[in-house]
């Protein structure tokens, strides 16, 4: 059965919510699996970083880095409407965080705090993401283990990849731990428990692989 | 075994009805009783030691939903716990916050329950010519009759009001105890609103959209009551009725 007054943007405005975030997570992981390949070492590194600027279209093989600027004005606008619909849901005004407040102080609740925790690294994400963004979206052509790892340790941009490492891999496991049970995956087979099991190894393997990238960039620097 | 401990109770004390009262927490000291539950323990503290004390119970058997009060953090029933949970012998009290506080435990749920109840409409709507009260009712099935009756059982406490973060930074939200009875009614074959009737009720910020999955209701509803399955259900039977 379909509405007819589908004026109320409030249903739109939370599937928007949900599945942007769950693109973003799944770009956020497919993402950190390919920086990862610093680890194999410089060709793999390179060769990812090639493969992305789609070299193997080009006659030269230098492939396109715009592509990747593309990649990144894409989760950009992505993640602005992310942030635009779930602001929706953060107490904004002093008075609502006030109630939230009072009530965590008389009332012990796991999730409501692993919510807290989701709306702290969604504002830590705001503030670094764009300056990620921005450091590749505006050269492209650097990615690689050479360029990444001067921007990283030379030019101190690690403090900038650090927390943001640790707010998105956070965030985006709590959210898709929320998406899953906001939506009714809760099943008998795959239960809240495990699925909050789930969570947390993802949220901690991400982490672990992100830091041993970041590192592993170290001695190209 | 638990017999023997001497208990300390603090708890909030605070009359908005007495001219310069401040809110307060106050120690009461009591000695434990085999099979003692937070309920008879405030009885014989109002009884043996403090007659102002105010806090509510009707059932003393966790079917009138009275009692509710945060014990040491969770949001319960009094009647349903047991002192000798807390091996401290320490417990905490303070009322269910988000209500109206009509004195140290006691909170008005009723008048929240019943301007919920206007304005969600929880009542049953039946077609208009099959209200014959001549007639013998049409019988249910009883699968259906067992999953109304799972819903049904909501004793309207307003735990999962108060462990609801969402409700108390959005005033209007409706709660689970909203959705839940939303749910009965959709369930129920003799109501004759429409998935867009429901829609126009909770379909929005102050409904299914606004809830936020902090499952608060779920992890504390004193009478186990599926809300996380119930909810996500309406969210998606909300949503299919958009696209």
């Amino acid at each position: 059965m379909s509405l007819n007054n589908k004026k109320n943007l409030s249903g739109w405005l939370d599937m928007s919510q949900s599945l942007s975030g769950v693109i973003l997570a799944v770009f956020l992981w497919t993402h950190l699996v390919l920086v990862s390949s610093i680890l194999l070492g410089e060709d793999a590194m390179t060769f990812v970083a090639k493969t992305m600027e789609l070299s193997f279209l080009s006659e030269d093989g230098h492939g396109y880095p715009w592509v990747v600027s593309l990649i990144a004005i894409g989760v950009g606008l992505l993640a602005s409407i992310h942030v635009l619909v779930a602001m929706h849901k953060l107490p904004l005004s002093l008075q609502q965080q006030r109630a939230l407040r009072q009530q965590m102080s008389v009332i012990n609740h796991g999730d409501t705090k692993l919510w807290v925790w989701q709306a702290i690294t969604g504002v830590g994400i705001l503030l670094l993401l764009p300056v990620h963004l921005w450091l590749i979206g505006s050269a492209p052509e650097t990615i690689g283990p050479a360029g990444s790892a001067d921007r990283i340790w030379n030019q101190g941009v690690w403090m900038v990849y650090l927390p943001l490492l640790l707010c998105v891999e956070l965030h985006a496991a709590i959210g898709i731990y929320r998406v899953a049970i906001k939506w009714g995956s809760e099943r008998a087979l795959n239960s809240r428990d495990r699925i909050k099991k789930i969570k947390t190894i993802v949220s901690v393997v991400f982490v672990v692989i992100g830091i041993a990238s970041l590192l592993a960039f170290l001695p190209y620097a | 075994m638990s017999q023997g401990r001497t208990l300390t109770f603090n708890i909030f004390r605070y009359d908005p009805q007495e001219p310069g009262d401040k809110p307060k927490m106050v120690k009461y000291q009591i000695e434990e009783a085999p099979g003692m539950t937070v309920f008879i323990a405030l009885n014989m503290l109002r009884e043996k030691q403090d007659p102002s004390l105010q806090f509510d119970f009707v059932c003393r058997a966790g079917i009138c939903g009275s009692c509710a009060m945060v014990i040491n953090g969770f949001p319960t029933l009094a009647c349903r716990t047991l002192t000798s949970k807390y091996p401290k012998a320490e417990i905490t009290l303070m009322p269910l916050p988000g209500f109206e506080l009509i004195g140290d435990l006691s909170v008005n749920t009723g008048k929240f329950m019943r301007e919920l109840a206007e304005r969600l409409k929880l009542w049953l709507h039946p077609k208009a010519d099959e209200v014959d009260i001549h007639r013998i009712e049409a019988p249910m099935a009883p699968e259906e009759a067992a999953k109304l009756y799972e819903l049904e059982r909501c004793v309207e406490c307003g735990v999962c009001v108060s462990a609801c973060a969402t409700k108390q930074m959005r005033d209007t939200f409706v709660g689970a105890v909203g959705m839940m009875k939303i749910a009965r009614f959709e369930l129920d074959s003799r109501d004759t609103r429409s998935v867009e009737d429901f829609y126009h009720v909770i379909g929005n910020q102050d409904g299914v959209f606004g809830c936020m999955t902090l499952l608060g209701c779920q992890d504390n509803c004193p009478k186990d009551l599926p809300h996380m399955q119930q909810i996500a259900y309406l969210r998606r039977k909300m949503a299919t009725a958009l696209v």
